[in-house]
């Protein structure tokens, strides 16, 4: 997943951004770092300041559920406010077409 | 195109499955006196565009897809404002509204009082239903704890925006948060308006129409204003 990101945006597909891929890094990397080195939830839990690496880990997975539907959902705002807009310029252009043929 | 004191006035009416109305509100405006009507049939599974340009001909606008209140009557606004329309009136298409009341409503803009006209039931609500008045109240709660402006019906279809307002006023919202974020474009570009009441006319038809705001589709506009204020 890594890989697929750093040589997406080595391509300079416009699709993928600096910043996406950072975020697979942290996100992709920071799950195989929790796979290889388990005993670092225990770091984290302490920095964190909650009881229980598994804890920690439940409570990171949680916050970033969250930011992935966060993301999800002006996403899909984005698209509702998208297809209106050409929704709109096709009926207006309808219009200003039938004025044309009239005159 | 008709004029008071040189001013071009056009009714916008967003319609989604008025076919068996919308025929009768044209006309009843018509009857106002007020010739210049933009139909925008939203996405409509019936004829309501087809009945309406009987009547408007290229002026019944369509949206192949439904998307909602407030995208039609934005699609009605910038139509009008193609027309060069000086003074622009939006009416719901379900004959709720009393085109008697669009003078009162256009006075203030005509006069240069103003520039937003809110239609208000609630300064005289006979006729309308305790849930729906308590709902309003409601409404203009949430809209003034969201977006700092306090009316007395901030719900209200029927309302009149001169040209400079039609032109700075901004919204995104496409559903029934639509009425909601005008005024907050009202606060924001610190436009003037003023309340007038209206007449409304609660019939058998228009309040067994399923997608009116009800509780469900109330609670999803609350929902939608939260949210378009924190994304």
């Amino acid at each position: 997943m890594i890989y697929q990101g750093v040589s997406r945006y080595i391509k300079g597909k416009s699709s993928q951004t600096l910043l996406k891929v950072l975020v697979r890094i942290v996100v992709w990397g920071g799950m195989a770092f929790i796979s290889l080195f388990p005993s670092f939830t225990t770091v984290l839990a302490r920095i964190i300041g909650i009881e229980g690496n598994i804890n920690a880990a439940i409570l990171t997975g949680f916050l970033l559920i969250f930011l992935m539907l966060f993301k999800l959902l002006s996403l899909i705002e984005k698209l509702e406010q998208d297809i209106s807009q050409v929704t709109r310029k096709e009926s207006l252009q309808e219009l200003t077409n039938s004025i044309k043929k009239t005159n | 195109m008709e004029t008071q004191s040189n001013k071009k006035i056009f009714v916008v009416i967003p319609a989604f499955n008025e076919g068996s109305v919308i025929q009768s509100v044209i006309q009843e405006i018509q009857h106002s006196g007020y010739k210049n009507i933009i139909v925008i049939d939203d996405g409509s599974s019936d004829n309501t565009q087809i009945k309406a340009a009987e009547i408007i001909g290229k002026f019944s606008l369509r949206h192949k897809i439904n998307r909602g209140k407030g995208g039609a009557t934005k699609t009605g606004i910038e139509a009008a404002k193609l027309f060069e329309a000086d003074i622009i009136v939006t009416v719901d298409g379900d004959g709720q509204h009393d085109p008697k009341d669009i003078q009162k409503i256009i006075t203030p803009i005509l006069e240069n009082k103003c520039d937003v006209v809110l239609g208000t039931r609630l300064i005289d609500p006979r006729g309308m239903p305790w849930y729906k008045i308590l709902a309003n109240h409601f409404g203009n709660f949430v809209t003034w704890f969201l977006f700092g402006l306090w009316v007395t019906d901030s719900q209200s279809g029927f309302r009149a925006y001169s040209r400079h307002a039609a032109e700075v006023i901004n919204t995104k919202a496409d559903r029934y948060e639509y009425d909601s974020e005008v005024i907050r474009e009202i606060y924001i570009y610190k436009l003037k308006f003023k309340e007038v009441p209206i007449a409304v006319r609660y019939t058998e038809y228009s309040m067994g129409k399923i997608h009116k705001q009800g509780l469900v589709n109330g609670i999803r506009t609350v929902y939608k204003m939260i949210w378009n204020l924190i994304s």
